[in-house]
C-alpha cells in the first residue's frame, strides 16, 4: 500500500511537470523519457545512492517487449570492454600498457529494478554486449517487459542503484573534494532506426540517449558549489551538515552534475535571440586568471552560434572548471553544462581555455539539440562542432592566430586540424562506428579534423555562405532529433541546392585522399630553333605546367598562373584523369604556377607541392636547415657533460 | 668575482683559440650532418610558395606539416645528429688531455705538444667519461624519480603550484649536483695530466675527496654556470625578439650563444686545472709535460718543488 502511494505521486509529479512545462509553452522535443533521481553523495567513498524512477513514453510506434540499459560506470572495471580498448590504446587518462590501479574503479550497481505495476524484476536482469561479445562487460543491461508496451503508452521503472565513482578517468570522477559526475545513473536505450540502439561504453566512443525531462535531487555536503544541467529549483540546509539542492532541466538527452568545496562561482548573463541566458561558471581559485577568458569566449561563441545557426533555447549554461589533476574530466560537454580546461600557469598567446570552451559550447548544438548517435557517428558531432570551432575561432580571434599567438610562431584552427588529418587521411572512413577506428589518432584527425576540413573545402566550393545557409537549414530540421548520416547530406543538398552525393561518397564514406600537385613546369621559346636572342616583350614563350593528381580525391582543380610581365592568367580543370597539361603562348615566361590559389582545399594533404616557382627561394630551407643544425650542435654540446 | 675565476678567466682570454677550435668543429659536424637535411629540404619548399609561411611568420602547422612527411621527418634525421654528436664528443675526449696540459701550464703549446698530450690521455679521458655516466645516469634516474613525484603532487596536492615548485626545486638541486659532479670528474681529469695518474679509479677516489675539500672552487662553478644561465637567457630573449624574416640575425645570435657556452665549459676546466696546479701532491710533485727522449723539461718547471702550504681555495 505504501508502495501504491508513493507510485501515485510520483505519476501525478511526472503529470504536473509536464503539464507545466507544457503551460510554457509546447516542448521542444519529443519527450520521450521523463527522470525523477534522488540520492544522497558519499563524499568520503565517492559514492551516490540514489533512486531514479524512469517514465518511458512508447513513441516508437511498434510494441516494446524489452528494454536495454546502459551502466556506463561499470566500464571502469579491468576486465570491460573500456579499459581493454583503453589499456591497450593508452587513452581516456589511462596510460598504456599501465597496470590498473584499484582507484579507477567505478561501478553502477543496481541494488533493485521495478516495473511499477509489475513487480520487481531485478533478477531478470541480463548483462549483454552487442558490440565484441566480452562476457566480462558489464556496461549494458536488458531487461523484458512481463507485458509488451504498446505503442503511445508509458512504462515506469524504479531502480535503486549505488554509484561508485572512480578517480577521474574518462570525463567522469572525483579528484580530491572535487566531483564530476557524468553518466552515473542507468541509462534507457534510445529506439533508432527501428530496432534498440544500447551500445557498450568503448574506450574512444562519447553517448546517445532520447529527450526528455530530469528532475533530480542531490543531497550532498553543505556549503559545496553544485552545478549541473538545467536550473537549480531548490537548495534546503538540511541542519546535519548536508544540504539538498534539486535541478530542472527538459528537452534534453543527459544530466550531469558536477559539485566540489573549493570553487568560486561567477554568474553573468548574455541577451541573445531567444531571450537573456545566465551563465553560470563554478572556477577553480587557482584558475580565476582564466575566468575572464572563459567569458568572453563562451559569449563571443553564443552570438555567433545565436547569429549563424539558430537560437540557443535553455535559459542557462554552466561551466565548469575542473581542478588540476583531473584535466581527464575538462573539456566535455553535456546539456547545458560544458567543462572547461585550463592551469595557473596557462600563458595568454596559448588559446586553450578559448577552444575548450568553444568547442564545448557547440555541442550544445550538435550533440545536445542536434542529437546524433555519438557511438556510430562521431563526426556529425565533433567533426561539424569542429568546423564551427574553426569559423568561430577565426572569427574572434583571427584566421591564422586561432589557437597560438605568440612571437615564436602562430596556429590557426585549420592548420591545427590539418596536422591531426594528415597522418590518419587513408585509414578510416568517416562511415565508421567509432570503436572500429584504427586508434585515437584515426579517430581524433579523421571524425574532428578531416570533417572540419571536409566542410572547408566544401565552403571553396560552393561558397561559405551556401554551406552556412545548409548547415542551419540542417540545425532547423533535425534539431531535438535524432539524424542519421543520409538525412545530413540530404538536408545539405537541398538546402544548398545542388546534388553534392559526389562529395559526400568520397569524404564521408570512404578514405579517398585529395593530394593534387605540380608535376612539372616549364617556359621555353616557341622558335626554340631561332638564333636570334630573346627580347623581353617581343620572343613568344610556351609555358606549360602539368598537373597530376596524386591522390584518390576527385575534385575539379583551380590553376593560377603567373608570368613575368605581371599577367595572371586562371584556369580550370575537372580533375576527371590522372593528369592534365596546361599550355600558354605568351610574350612573357611563367613565374609561378599554383593548384588551388585561394587556398580553399583544406583536404589537400600535401600544400607542398600545389605550386612552382621558376626561381628557387633557399630562404625557408636555411631557416629549417639551420635550426636543424643548431639542435645538433647543443644536443653535442649536451652529451659533452661527459668530457 | 674571486681571484682563481679572474685567474681561470685570463686562462680562456689567452687561450681563446681552444674556444674557436671546438666551436668550429662543433660547427663543423653539425653543419656536414644537416647537409641530407639541407638536401631533402630544397627539393620540398626551394621551389613551393607555401615556404613563405616558415619565413614571413612563423606557422607551427607548416613546420609540423612538413615534418610529417616521411622523408623529413625527425626520425629519419636524427641518426645523422646523433652521429655528429658522438664524433664532436669524441672529439672532445681527443683534445681533453692537450686543453688541460695547456691550462696547468698557461702557455701556448706547439701543435705536436698538443697532440701528444691528447693521445697519452685520450684512454684515460675515454674511461673517465665512461665511468662518469654512473653519477649523471643517477642524477637523471633522480630527476625522473623527481618529476613522478611532483607529477603526483601536481595532480594531488590542493594546491595548484606545488607540483610545479617541486619539479623546479627539484630540478635546480640536480643542476647544482651535476655541477659537483662534474667539479669531481674535471679535478681527476686535471691530476690525471698533472701526474701523468694511470690509475683512473684511484684519482677518482682522490678527486672526490678534494672536491669536498673545494669549497670555493665548486662556488665558482655554481657562479659559472649561473653565468652560463643568463648568458644563454639574454641570446634566447635576443633571439626571441627578432622578427622572423631576420634568419641571419637569429643564428648569428644562437651562434654567440652556442660558443659562449663552449667558452664557459672550457672556463670551468680551467678553474679546476689551474686548482689543481696549485695544489700540493703527495705523490707525484707537480705538472709535468711528457718527456721524450733527449728532450728537456718545460722551462719554469722543475720535477720537484716544494710543497704549497694550502690549496688556494680549500677553505
Amino acid at each position: 500500500m505504501k508502495n501504491r502511494c508513493w507510485q501515485i505521486c510520483v505519476i501525478a509529479i511526472v503529470a504536473l511537470l509536464t503539464v507545466a512545462g507544457t503551460a510554457q509553452g509546447s516542448p521542444l522535443s519529443e519527450r520521450i523519457v521523463a527522470y525523477q533521481i534522488e540520492g544522497a553523495y558519499n563524499a568520503k567513498t565517492h559514492t551516490l545512492d540514489a533512486t531514479e524512477v524512469l517514465t518511458y513514453t512508447n513513441r516508437t510506434g511498434t510494441t516494446l517487449s524489452k528494454f536495454p540499459f546502459h551502466l556506463y560506470l561499470n566500464a571502469f572495471q579491468p576486465k570491460s570492454t573500456f579499459m581493454t580498448e583503453a589499456q591497450q590504446t593508452g587513452i581516456n587518462g589511462m596510460e598504456q600498457d599501465s597496470e590498473w590501479r584499484d582507484k579507477h574503479f567505478g561501478s553502477n550497481e543496481v541494488k533493485s529494478l521495478e516495473i511499477v505495476g509489475s513487480g520487481d524484476v531485478t533478477k531478470q536482469m541480463k548483462f549483454v554486449s552487442p558490440d565484441d561479445g566480452n562476457a566480462d562487460d558489464r556496461t549494458v543491461f536488458e531487461i523484458a517487459l512481463p507485458k509488451p508496451l504498446p505503442p503511445n503508452q508509458s512504462v515506469q521503472f524504479r531502480i535503486h542503484f549505488v554509484a561508485q565513482f572512480p578517480e577521474v578517468v574518462a570525463r567522469t570522477g572525483y579528484k580530491r573534494d572535487f566531483l564530476m559526475a557524468g553518466q552515473w545513473f542507468p541509462k534507457v536505450g534510445v529506439w533508432w532506426n527501428g530496432a534498440w540502439n544500447c551500445h557498450q561504453f568503448h574506450a574512444m566512443t562519447e553517448f546517445f540517449a532520447d529527450f526528455g525531462t530530469y528532475d533530480v535531487k542531490l543531497t550532498l555536503p553543505a556549503k559545496w558549489n553544485v552545478g549541473a544541467s538545467g536550473e537549480m529549483t531548490g537548495a534546503k540546509d538540511n541542519g546535519n551538515g548536508t544540504q539538498t539542492v534539486s535541478f530542472h532541466a527538459e528537452d534534453v538527452h543527459d544530466f550531469a552534475w558536477s559539485a566540489d568545496p573549493a570553487t568560486k562561482v561567477v554568474e553573468d548573463s548574455i541577451k541573445l535571440s531567444s531571450g537573456t541566458v545566465k551563465i553560470r561558471m563554478l572556477m577553480q581559485p587557482g584558475h580565476m586568471g582564466s575566468s575572464a577568458r572563459y567569458m568572453d569566449a563562451l559569449k563571443g561563441t553564443m552570438r555567433k552560434f545565436d547569429e549563424w545557426i539558430g537560437p540557443y533555447p535553455y535559459p542557462q549554461i554552466t561551466v565548469v572548471d575542473p581542478p588540476h589533476g583531473a584535466v581527464a574530466a575538462g573539456g566535455m560537454e553535456y546539456p547545458t553544462l560544458i567543462t572547461a580546461d585550463t592551469s595557473w600557469l596557462m600563458p595568454k598567446s596559448v588559446l586553450i581555455p578559448e577552444v575548450v570552451v568553444e568547442h564545448e559550447f557547440g555541442h550544445q548544438y550538435w550533440y545536445g539539440m542536434v542529437a546524433t548517435n555519438e557511438f556510430e557517428n562521431a563526426w556529425m558531432d565533433e567533426g561539424i562542432n569542429s568546423y564551427m570551432e574553426a569559423k568561430v575561432m577565426d572569427a574572434l580571434y583571427g584566421k591564422s592566430t586561432s589557437y597560438v599567438n605568440s612571437r615564436l610562431g602562430t596556429l590557426g584552427e585549420r592548420g591545427m586540424f590539418l596536422t591531426e588529418y594528415v597522418p590518419s587521411s587513408d585509414r578510416d572512413p568517416l562511415s565508421r562506428p567509432g570503436w572500429l577506428f584504427l586508434d585515437e589518432g584515426s579517430y581524433g584527425g579523421n571524425n574532428y579534423g578531416k570533417t572540419a576540413l571536409v566542410m572547408l573545402t566544401l565552403e571553396n566550393l560552393v561558397g561559405e555562405k551556401t554551406v552556412m545557409r545548409g548547415l542551419r537549414a540542417y540545425f532547423d530540421r533535425y534539431k531535438f532529433k535524432h539524424p542519421r548520416p543520409q538525412d545530413f547530406t540530404a538536408s545539405m543538398n537541398e538546402a544548398m541546392g545542388q546534388n553534392l552525393d559526389w562529395y559526400w561518397k568520397q569524404a564521408i564514406y570512404g578514405t579517398e585522399v585529395l593530394d593534387d600537385r605540380i608535376l612539372t613546369a616549364s617556359s621555353e621559346r616557341v622558335d626554340w630553333y631561332s638564333k636570334a636572342d630573346e627580347k623581353k616583350g617581343v620572343t613568344v614563350y610556351r609555358s606549360e605546367v602539368i598537373v597530376h593528381r596524386r591522390g584518390t580525391f576527385d575534385l575539379p582543380i583551380l590553376l593560377e598562373a603567373k608570368f613575368d610581365d605581371g599577367s595572371t592568367v586562371r584556369e580550370r580543370w575537372d580533375g576527371k584523369d590522372r593528369w592534365h597539361r596546361f599550355g600558354w603562348d605568351r610574350k612573357a615566361k611563367l613565374v609561378s604556377a599554383e593548384i588551388d590559389p585561394d587556398h580553399g582545399y583544406w583536404l589537400d594533404r600535401d600544400r607542398f607541392n600545389n605550386s612552382w616557382t621558376a626561381k628557387a627561394d633557399g630562404k625557408a630551407t636555411g631557416k629549417v636547415a639551420g635550426y636543424w643544425t643548431l639542435l645538433t650542435q647543443w644536443l653535442a654540446l649536451v652529451l659533452s657533460c661527459l668530457t | 668575482m674571486n681571484g682563481s675565476v679572474r685567474s681561470s678567466a685570463g686562462l680562456i682570454w689567452r687561450h681563446q683559440r681552444l674556444v674557436w677550435w671546438i666551436f668550429a668543429v662543433n660547427l663543423g659536424v653539425a653543419w656536414v650532418s644537416s647537409l641530407s637535411v639541407r638536401a631533402t629540404l630544397r627539393t620540398v619548399l626551394d621551389l613551393s610558395l607555401e615556404s613563405a609561411k616558415l619565413v614571413k611568420g612563423f606557422d607551427f602547422s607548416t613546420l609540423v606539416l612538413l615534418t610529417e612527411r616521411p622523408d623529413v621527418s625527425p626520425r629519419a634525421l636524427a641518426p645523422d645528429a646523433i652521429v655528429a654528436a658522438l664524433l664532436f664528443v669524441i672529439f672532445l675526449l681527443f683534445i681533453d688531455g692537450g686543453v688541460i696540459a695547456v691550462f696547468l701550464d698557461d702557455r701556448k703549446l706547439s701543435r705536436s705538444e698538443f697532440f701528444e698530450n691528447s693521445g697519452l690521455y685520450f684512454w684515460r679521458m675515454v674511461r673517465m667519461a665512461i665511468y662518469s655516466i654512473v653519477p649523471f645516469g643517477l642524477l637523471i634516474a633522480a630527476d625522473g624519480s623527481a618529476a613522478k613525484l611532483a607529477g603526483k603532487l601536481a595532480s594531488n596536492v590542493p594546491q595548484d603550484w606545488v607540483g610545479f615548485a617541486v619539479n623546479v626545486g627539484s630540478k635546480l638541486i640536480i643542476v647544482v649536483l651535476a655541477l659537483f659532479v662534474r667539479l669531481w670528474f674535471d679535478l681527476a681529469q686535471a691530476l690525471v695530466v698533472r701526474d701523468n695518474e694511470r690509475k683512473v679509479l684511484g684519482t677518482l677516489r682522490r678527486s672526490l675527496t678534494l672536491a669536498f675539500r673545494s669549497g670555493k672552487l665548486f662556488a665558482s662553478y655554481i657562479g659559472i654556470g649561473l653565468f652560463a644561465a643568463a648568458t644563454f637567457g639574454i641570446g634566447a630573449g635576443i633571439w626571441f625578439f627578432l622578427p622572423h624574416s631576420a634568419t641571419s640575425a637569429s643564428f648569428l645570435i644562437l651562434e654567440i650563444v652556442t660558443v659562449t657556452q663552449i667558452a664557459l665549459r672550457l672556463w670551468l676546466k680551467a678553474a679546476s686545472a689551474r686548482w689543481i696546479a696549485l695544489l700540493p701532491d703527495e705523490v707525484a710533485p707537480t705538472f709535468s709535460l711528457p718527456v721524450r727522449e733527449n728532450q728537456t723539461l718545460v722551462e719554469g718547471l722543475t720535477d720537484v718543488q716544494p710543497p704549497l702550504p694550502d690549496p688556494p681555495m680549500s677553505e
